[in-house]
């Protein structure tokens, strides 16, 4: 009796943790490791989208605005794929004067010419360069705000995605066949820069980190080249990283979702085109495995029974936390996103294939 | 009829598109002028099939985007090699494109198969990359007097900007035709926003493209 008053009376944060720590939890939760903001909570704030990416005060208060708005069980930062290549030297263009939502991006990279990979080195106060003092800060901020009851979370790019930051990712697709160890050298480098950050963002606050290779889906890289240029970097980074940590890839998963469960996360996480039923074939009842709302089609387009529909299948599926396909597209309607935390609610006990074992 | 000789060089191209094998296929176009074989043939019957087995290839995901460019590389050895010879008519050119990805988005890896087809078909591409301001889509229409504009966008929001430069284009030159892709698009968004033609991937989109062509030559 006692137990059961106390598995009812968990916070988002115990829910969340637990599960990564081996404890008996309520039910799944309704979380995400990646972005999450939303067009509402801004308009709410008074901020417009480009301002939230550089100032830690406004990046706190749109982090934490979704646990706010509608009961999300976490608050993530970041939103941009640019923190890691600024850091290094590349310059990133947050659209300040375009009116309508885009996401950041890198309009000067620094490996101009395959010679240049190379060059590439991780400076020793890499973590205090660029905006990663700015996503720190924030951590900390939230962590303040609302750290005893939901789980504060970030994410780094995996090496491959953060290659194709700095560098042309045609020019790096080729070069994985052409010049496969300078690609790998280039690639051990900058885990070694991501590994670094990855510790001092949970000295800043995080509770878990997600570890996004959105760049190497089998709708891009074959299977093969995965388990060559891939791989090895993602071992290497979470043998060294603190857990919680999530690996996280979007795009065609399927044919390399052993690979992926093989690189040492606590969790895997996947996308929409992932079928989750065959992907618990291949690696069975036991790896945690979140997953996939459809960020855009479902959550921005579809309509509350959409998303419950949706919700309902990824349970179904075998999930053991829901997330979103990817960044929550932050036009996302209030409405739907308390459908997708309210369905979780409902049911995320009885429908967990894990609890009813 | 090929002969013997002319077969095995037919397919040494072809194969050496197929195993993105550039100096085989460099080497297979210089012998195939030095014989004074017609440089027309060894293009359409050596490097673009080669390129059309990689494309059943990629369809089959036997190959992925990375081998793709691979390819493409080996069959643009050949073609600098070749182009030059061939007789201004038989030249291939079947028009001109105007290419890239909307501004905001960096997405171009479809884009950049686009690309390789239409290049393969013997169009010349002017390609403006990615993250493209609206004027650019413009400027680079009227500076080339291309036939064709396509535009790529990945992202829902992105893709919105596409009506923009849509109407941009047909106020300077109403002639050009335009055409639009990327996952987010569909059918009825590019007859929404006024383009002239929509393809799912990249084989559609050069059937389109050469439909435009021959409905703009028949105008005219
Ligand atoms: C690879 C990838 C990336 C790579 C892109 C690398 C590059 N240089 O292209 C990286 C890692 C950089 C990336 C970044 C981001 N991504 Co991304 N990415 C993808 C992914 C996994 C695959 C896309 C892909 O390349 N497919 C393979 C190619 C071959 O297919 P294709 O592009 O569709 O092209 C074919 C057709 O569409 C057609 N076609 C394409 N162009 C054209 C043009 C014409 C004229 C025609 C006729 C046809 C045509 O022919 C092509 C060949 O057959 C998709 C997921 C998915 N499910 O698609 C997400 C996805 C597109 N990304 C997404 C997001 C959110 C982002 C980011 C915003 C993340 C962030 N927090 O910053 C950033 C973008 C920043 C910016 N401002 O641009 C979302 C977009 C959601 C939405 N609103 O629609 C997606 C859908 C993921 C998801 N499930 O939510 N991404």
């Amino acid at each position: 009796m006692e137990r059961g008053f106390e598995l009812m009376t968990m916070t988002s944060r115990e829910r969340v943790l637990g599960l990564f720590e081996g404890k008996e939890v309520d039910r799944i939760a309704c979380y995400s490791g990646m972005g999450n903001v939303t067009t509402a909570a801004l308009e709410q704030l008074g901020y417009r989208f480009p301002e939230i990416h550089g100032d830690a005060q406004k990046m706190a208060a749109a982090g934490a605005s979704s646990y706010h708005l509608f009961g999300y069980e976490c608050a993530v930062i970041p939103w941009d794929m640019c923190v890691e290549a600024e850091a290094l030297g590349c310059v990133m263009n947050a659209y300040e004067d375009v009116a309508h939502l885009l996401y950041p991006t890198i309009k000067e990279k620094i490996i101009h010419a395959p010679e240049d990979m190379s060059k590439v080195t991780i400076p020793p106060d890499y973590p205090e360069r660029g905006r990663f003092p700015v996503v720190m800060e924030a951590l900390g901020a939230i962590k303040k705000e609302i750290g005893n009851e939901v789980a504060v979370g970030t994410w780094l790019l995996g090496p491959f995605t953060l290659a194709g930051q700095i560098m042309d990712l045609n020019d790096l697709f080729k070069l994985v066949f052409k010049k496969p160890a300078e690609v790998n050298a280039l690639l051990d480098t900058l885990a070694d820069g991501l590994i670094m950050v990855a510790k001092k963002y949970k000295e800043a606050g995080a509770d878990y980190i997600t570890i996004r290779e959105m760049g190497a889906p089998t709708d891009v890289l074959s299977p093969r080249s995965f388990k060559q240029v891939i791989k090895p970097h993602l071992e290497k980074i979470f043998s060294q990283i603190d857990s919680p940590k999530i690996l996280h890839i979007c795009g065609d998963t399927n044919l390399i979702i052993g690979m992926m469960n093989e690189c040492g996360a606590d969790a895997i996480s996947v996308e929409t085109k992932n079928d989750l039923v065959k992907s618990r074939e291949v690696i069975g009842p036991e790896p945690l495995l979140f997953g996939k709302i459809d960020g855009y089609n479902v959550l921005v387009n579809g309509t509350p029974e959409d998303v419950e529909r949706a919700v309902l299948e990824s349970i179904e599926g075998g999930v053991d936390a829901v997330w979103p396909a990817c960044d929550i597209w932050p036009t996302a309607p209030l409405s739907n996103l308390r459908a997708m935390v309210e369905t979780v609610k409902k049911y995320g006990a009885e429908k967990w294939a894990r609890k009813n074992r | 009829m090929a002969t013997e000789k002319e077969q095995e060089l037919l397919e040494k191209l072809a194969n050496g598109v197929v195993n993105y094998d550039e100096e085989a296929v460099k080497e297979a176009a210089q012998e195939w002028l030095a014989l004074g074989l017609d440089p027309n043939k060894a293009v359409f019957d050596g490097l673009v099939k080669g390129m059309q087995e990689c494309g059943r290839l990629y369809e089959e995901q036997e190959y992925f985007v990375p081998e793709l460019l691979m390819c493409a590389d080996a069959l643009y050895a050949g073609l600098d090699i070749l182009r030059p010879h061939m007789k201004s008519e038989d030249v291939g050119v079947r028009g001109q494109v105007v290419m890239g990805v909307v501004q905001g988005d960096v997405h171009d890896i479809g884009k950049n198969l686009v690309k390789v087809m239409f290049e393969a078909a013997g169009f010349t591409v002017h390609d403006l990359g990615r993250d493209v301001p609206l004027e650019k889509f413009v400027e680079e229409q009227l500076r080339t007097d291309s036939e064709i504009v396509a535009l790529s966008a990945m992202m829902t929001t992105t893709m919105v900007g596409m009506k923009n430069i849509i109407k941009a284009i047909k106020e300077k030159n109403p002639k050009a035709k335009i055409m639009i892709g990327g996952a987010p698009v569909t059918e009825d968004i590019a007859a929404k926003f006024g383009a002239d033609g929509y393809a799912k991937d990249a084989s559609n989109a050069l059937k389109d493209a050469i439909n435009m062509i021959s409905s703009l030559r028949d105008l005219t």
